[in-house]
């Protein structure tokens, strides 16, 4: 599937867009043969017939893992292999900590249903669930400018995922982390609602099922029952939601890798299209897919691991 | 006070709800010794399961609970829930009613047991396997320490009863509550689960309050029973003096309510009239002199206390009536029987011999299987469930004709292999005398379907809630296209009929209750004047009172319009009672079939013996004396092909049998030998 629709999509890619584009405005204007010059040696130029364009393109990924190379000649396997761990840092952490915060929350909500905490708590996710991530991103700066103004020395950075010049394991960590909190926060805070609503309403449903009640009966206290027996059937569908939304954030983070300056995948996608980049538009549409089949994998997984019955069959 | 395990005192319990503070509980008092047995009786709504809650302290936290609860010299009420836990499972234990849902579907029995043992206790894991699986062993669960990584759905329901109960066994508790422990489950599977229940308790000695709507059930199991009525005991006696000695209009009544198994003369049930109060802001009243035929003027006054009544014999009869000295044994107040007896017409066509009434139904080897997937991608047939394994009979016009027997045994199926107007392979279904196979096309379809319409089991389901009655008993007469005036007094016509006000029916079925929304569904099925109605356990989701009312009805319809009713239930009392015919199926086949007289009087197949013992008989003298036979294991498997007789696995008769007479069992079907339309049975030996 993934090679067949990476393969779609190297033809869509070449029917929307032309590297030859590039060139319509340059002063001095260049001529046709300087212009095919440029892109033919990067397979990138129209006169030669687009089946044998896509064929010295699906060769050289098939025999040599090369993915091409951008209309200014850069490699699209360095830029992937670069900017995906610049995502993951980005990304991963984030959707971590949204679903613990959504799921902690979920069940510390529906454990009160209708009292004082959970009306606080709805009433906050849905101010947060609301947020753009523009605003959000926006006022998280303005707040850490402040403090680093009032502490005198920079905490938190605003821009950029890693400083230059920083040597030694334990600096690169803190530099990192220095530069991951802003944009993680912003990520966390508009990203975890959604998991808060789905677990409150889910585990609500299984609250008050006939084997809750077996188990207080047994003698767990309500907290415990709720935990143990209710949390593992109400997690299910979550998990499935929330692995199959790992594709959605990895690409989707495109305002926020903006808005901290970090060069991710979300602006590399941005970027390829702005500049009529074949090969790396369609390198992004082949790791969204792999991405898509990883989440389906890991949904499958927890749903195995949460769910014995799935296993004995 | 007293040495009593359990004693509650003035126990009320009410909660919020939108229409106001429901009184689910009005005050209730009893005490429990150790060792014995308090049945608590009621329809639902009457605020036992409440009361169990209320002891277990697994009520919601909005719920206002008063009164005092003493267990083992602790005060239950106003301890908080990590109190209470060490108490639950402990010295407290429950079964619930539900097993289908009442496990964890996601965790293995084992792990559900062991959690059990080490809530309570410090115990070694190889301690606690080993304990659970004697548990399950005791609660005789075949192979239990394979049976140990099992998960719920893998058993069946009275298998995983069997569960429940261990987990409530597994700390030696004082106390057992068992909140309808077997009305999910069929009778010879309930007839095992309270021989289990009535084991767990000689084992560790406990106190059982066992609360049920069923008659039988007390009888057979309780010491001391409490009837309850609208969140209040209204009468209170030792089992023995309540059954025979009875003193409160509403408990006669649901004792006159019950169709008996072991009664033979057709005499109509006496059905408890109106419906239990709603208990909000209830006046200070007889809550029951509004459906008690022998009300007084001082029952609407002022609301009776449970009072002794003047009796010589042991124990304490007590109750809540103000006429309860008026009333005699056997339920008479001045000498007439408190609930008149309701008069039934008699049938047109009782005088006609059965041979010389018109056929309306046969069925020819009817038969179905399923086929039995696998895989997740490709699906490949890897076997055949056979539901139905050809079966023939006939039925007659006036003639009720019942086909019994446990869940999973293909009544369902047949009906609706006979509802849909299947064309039988090798057989034939005949609607008055034309063959499904004749039937061609939309129009001839629907004129045959004319003359079979079905009752559903749930009145709650089968009616869409969007529509008002009108429409809905309208809908079948305008599928066949009458016009619109012609539905509209034929509807009238049919609420009358069914016992239901013509002027209502611009209501939706919301505002109906159970028993009424049932009749509902009779009229619908009426509308098209059909020769024949199939009633697919048509009265089991209705309480006693409500169902003898419907009962009644469905007596008095066979009488006056002379239809023919094809019959599916598992309450075999009630079959008794209004079927003439009787069919006993078991594993997609037949075992037994003749007369209704002759299958209860004179059962010959091990199957229906075993069937007909099982059944909870509401005398506690008969009920306690009787023979049993009780079955062991489940109903076997239908995909199998068995080669030789689908009962044998279970028989009773076959372990007694010398080894040539088994191997015949195993190796030949036995077919439906007898005489012909009187009494035929399916087994080798008898």
């Amino acid at each position: 599937m993934i090679v067949v629709a990476t393969n779609l999509t190297y033809f869509l890619a070449w029917g929307f867009l032309d590297p030859r584009n590039n060139y319509v405005g340059r002063r001095p204007p260049l001529s046709e043969e300087q212009v095919v010059q440029l892109l033919q040696p990067r397979n990138l130029s129209d006169t030669v017939p687009l089946l044998e364009r896509w064929w010295s393109w699906f060769s050289a990924i098939i025999f040599g893992w090369d993915w091409g190379v951008s209309p200014v000649g850069q490699s699209v396997n360095d830029q992937v292999a670069y900017r995906m761990w610049v995502s993951a840092e980005l990304v991963l952490g984030a959707t971590i900590l949204a679903t613990v915060l959504g799921i902690a929350l979920g069940v510390y909500t529906a454990s009160r249903q209708y009292k004082i905490a959970d009306r606080i708590g709805q009433a906050t996710s849905i101010v947060t669930m609301n947020i753009n991530i523009v605003v959000a991103a926006l006022g998280i700066v303005l707040l850490a400018i402040g403090f680093n103004n009032m502490v005198g020395t920079t905490v938190f950075f605003v821009t950029g995922s890693s400083s230059l010049g920083v040597t030694g394991f334990f600096p690169i960590i803190i530099d990192a982390l220095q530069h991951l909190i802003l944009p993680t926060i912003a990520l966390v805070i508009i990203g975890y609602a959604g998991t808060h609503f789905l677990q409150r309403s889910l585990l609500l449903d299984n609250i008050n099922a006939d084997y809750v009640r077996t188990a207080r009966a047994k003698g767990l206290t309500k907290a415990q029952a709720i935990r143990k027996h209710a949390l593992r059937t109400s997690l299910i569908p979550v998990a499935t939601q929330v692995a199959f939304t790992i594709p959605t954030v990895f690409m989707g983070a495109i305002l926020t890798e903006s808005i901290f300056g970090w060069n991710g995948m979300g602006r590399y996608f941005l970027e390829t299209i702005a500049k009529n980049d074949i090969h790396g538009t369609v390198a992004i549409a082949a790791f969204g897919a792999v991405l898509t089949a990883i989440g389906a994998l890991l949904a499958d997984i927890a749903v195995v691991v949460l769910d014995p019955r799935v296993r004995v069959s | 006070m007293t040495n009593a395990l359990l004693s509650v005192r003035d126990l009320k319990v009410s909660f919020p709800s939108e229409t106001g503070t429901v009184d689910a509980v009005r005050g209730i008092s009893f005490d429990l010794e150790a060792g014995r047995t308090l049945g608590i009786v009621g329809e639902s709504g009457s605020g036992k399961s409440v009361t169990s809650l209320a002891i277990m302290g697994l009520l919601d936290e909005n719920v206002r609970v008063s009164g005092s609860i003493t267990f083992d010299g602790q005060e239950l009420l106003g301890k908080s829930d990590k109190q209470l836990s060490a108490i639950r499972g402990n010295g407290l234990a429950m079964i619930f009613q539900d097993p289908l849902s009442s496990l964890t579907p996601v965790f293995s029995i084992g792990d559900q047991l062991i959690e059990a043992l080490t809530v309570h206790r410090k115990l070694s894991k190889r301690a606690a396997w080993a304990r659970a699986v004697e548990l399950l062993e005791t609660v005789g669960l075949p192979n239990p320490e394979g049976r140990m990584k099992s998960f719920p759905h893998e058993f069946s329901g009275g298998m995983r009863q069997r569960v429940v109960i261990a987990i409530a066994m597994a700390n030696k508790p004082k106390l057992i509550i068992a909140d309808e422990p077997t009305t999910a489950l069929d009778v010879t599977i309930q007839a095992q689960i309270l021989d289990l229940i009535a084991k767990a308790q000689s084992e560790t000695g406990a106190a059982v309050i066992m609360i049920t709507h069923d008659m039988g059930v007390v009888a057979k199991t309780a010491d001391d029973v409490l009837v309850m009525y609208a969140g209040k005991p209204v009468e209170k006696a030792p089992v023995h003096e309540l059954f025979h000695r009875t003193r409160m209009p509403y408990s006669i009544g649901l004792l006159g309510a019950i169709p008996r198994v072991d009664k033979a003369e057709k005499q109509p049930l006496i059905p408890v009239k109106g419906n239990p109060p709603l208990l909000i802001n209830l006046p200070d009243a007889c809550p029951f002199a509004t459906r008690c035929p022998i009300a007084i003027d001082a029952c609407h006054t002022r609301e009776p206390d449970l009072v002794s009544v003047d009796n010589d014999e042991v124990g304490e009869h007590k109750t809540a009536c103000i006429r309860s000295h008026e009333i005699t044994d056997g339920g008479l107040i001045d000498g007439h029987p408190v609930f008149p007896v309701p008069d039934i017409p008699e049938r047109a066509l009782a005088g006609v011999p059965r041979e010389d009434r018109p056929v309306t139904l046969e069925v020819r080897n009817l038969t179905k299987t399923f086929p039995l997937m696998k895989g997740a991608f490709l699906k490949r047939k890897v076997g055949e469930v056979h539901a139905i394994r050809g079966i023939s009979f006939d039925i007659r016009e006036g003639e009720t004709m019942a086909i019994v027997g446990e869940s999973g045994c293909g009544k369902t199926t047949t009906l609706l292999q006979i509802m849909d107007l299947v064309e039988q392979v090798d057989g034939d279904i005949l609607l008055g005398g034309t063959s499904v196979a004749d039937v061609r096309g939309g129009h001839a379809e629907r004129t045959l379907r004319r003359d079979i319409q079905i009752v559903f089991q749930d009145p709650m389901g089968a009616l869409d809630p969007r529509m008002t009655v009108a429409d809905i008993i309208a809908e079948p007469l305008r599928a066949i296209g009458t016009k619109k005036a012609g539905s509209e007094t034929r509807v009238d016509e049919l609420m009358d009929l069914v016992g239901l006000d013509p002027t209502h029916s611009n209501r939706f079925p919301s505002a109906f209750s159970g028993g009424q929304r049932q009749r509902i569904g009779i009229a619908r099925a009426l509308a098209t004047s059909p020769k024949i109605v199939v009633l697919d356990e048509p009265v089991s989701a209705l309480d006693v009172s409500i169902q003898a009312g419907v009962i009644n009805l469905l007596d008095e319809l066979k009488a006056k319009l002379g239809l023919s009713y094809l019959f599916v239930a598992h309450d075999l009392s009630v079959v008794r009672h209004i079927a003439d015919r009787v069919a006993v199926m078991y594993l997609g086949a037949f075992v037994e079939h003749g007369s209704v007289d002759e299958i209860f009087e004179d059962p010959q197949h091990p199957y229906t013996q075993a069937l007909l013992s099982a059944i909870p008989i509401p005398d506690p003298d008969v009920e306690r004396t009787r023979e049993r036979i009780v079955l062991s294991g489940d109903l076997a498997s239908a995909t199998d092909q068995v080669g030789g007789c689908s009962f044998a696995s279970r028989c009773q008769l076959f372990k007694v049998l010398p080894p040539e007479k088994q191997a015949r069992c195993l190796g030949e079907v036995p077919p439906l030998t007898g005489p012909e339309n009187a009494h035929r049975n399916a087994c080798h030996f008898r």
